[in-house]
């Protein structure tokens, strides 16, 4: 981008907040999986997508939570861009940012919390996720919801697998899933 | 067509670089063109949501020409700055660069941004009405009329 485009878009920007306009931050972060679109909220991380624009759905969860006030932040990203990173460079276990769930059906929200529980470096299963989720029976409806996960890495659902062991499925690539594990040094076979 | 813009980053992504490359050759100088490319974004927000179905482009140039014809009521005067202009307007045959912003800069505003958005900014004579709130007929001739007088003065 041209520089005095940038720094207009900065005033623009700082302007827009001060007039309280704005509510979230996003900015394209690069990483060993590829670039990821991250936002902040006023509660903490509300999304991390994989790729460098958001979904039409993302993008209409958040607006109905927080309104349209969604602009590019790199100042706003900044902590969680250096957590990610310590993260991917295997210093860091666990996150110490806030996640922001809000817009999410109740049960999403409970699938979601008890994923965030499992801790770095173990595995466990759709049918355990979904037990903790308060439904035993529900584990495909748990795949569903952490398929639709909207903070992936932070909130780890690449850390549950299927009853067998299989990868089963991930938003970013079965690849992005191999590869989040293998940071952590998670036995596949060893679950919880 | 793209989707409908559902947040601010979208529709300033999407339409920031020619909104700011209009409003440098609509006021000349680049101080100018940073007040004008806020102004006009703000209001946008301010104003949100834009109007359905890819209208949101006309809208912009709409508000961003309001906005720079209140301004130069206000001021009576806008000087171009050719260094500023050699950024927006290619240099064609012999006709220099401080001769084609003289003559566009004799127009009157509403002909100025008709000529401008036709010329420079390549909109469609539709988004032009939409722009400048008036028919594609008055469009038209708004151009034809900055075009002739463009011509005469260059020539």
């Amino acid at each position: 981008m041209d520089v005095a485009m940038g720094e207009a878009r900065e005033r623009l920007l700082g302007r827009a907040k001060r007039e309280g306009l704005t509510t979230i931050g996003y900015d394209v972060l690069a990483s060993p999986l590829g670039p990821l679109w991250v936002a902040i909220g006023p509660k903490g991380v509300t999304t991390i997508h994989y790729g460098d624009e958001p979904s039409q759905s993302e993008l209409r969860r958040l607006v109905r939570v927080y309104g349209p006030g969604v602009v590019p932040d790199h100042r706003r990203s900044s902590a969680l861009a250096r957590e990610l990173d310590e993260y991917f460079r295997g210093r860091r276990h666990t996150f110490d940012i806030d996640v922001d769930l809000s817009g999410l059906t109740p049960f999403q929200t409970r699938v979601l919390s008890a994923t965030a529980k499992i801790p770095f470096g173990a595995v466990s299963t759709y049918g355990t996720v979904a037990r903790r989720a308060g439904n035993a029976k529900a584990s495909r409806a748990a795949g569903g919801a952490l398929n639709h996960n909207p903070i992936p890495i932070v909130v780890p659902c690449h850390r549950v697998v299927g009853a067998n062991g299989a990868l089963v499925g991930y938003a970013g690539g079965l690849d992005a899933k191999r590869k989040l594990l293998a940071i952590e040094g998670a036995d596949v076979a060893r679950r919880r | 067509m793209q989707n409908d813009p559902l947040t601010f980053g979208q529709l300033l992504e999407r339409h920031e670089r020619e909104l700011f490359a209009y409003a440098l050759r609509l006021s000349g100088q680049r101080a100018d063109a940073e007040d004008l490319y806020q102004d006009t974004f703000l209001a946008a927000f301010r104003a949100w949501p834009p109007p359905r179905r890819g209208n949101e482009r006309a809208w912009l140039y709409k508000i961003a020409t309001n906005r720079a014809i209140d301004r130069e009521r206000r001021a009576k005067r806008i000087v171009a700055n050719v260094d500023d202009l050699a950024l927006a307007a290619p240099e064609r045959d012999d006709v220099t660069l401080a001769d084609l912003a003289g003559a566009i800069e004799t127009l009157p505003a509403g002909q100025r941004a008709a000529f401008v958005l036709r010329k420079v900014q390549g909109l469609a004579y539709a988004e032009i009405a939409m722009a400048l709130e008036c028919s594609e007929e008055a469009a038209r001739a708004r151009v034809s009329e900055a075009l002739r007088k463009v011509k005469a003065a260059v020539a």
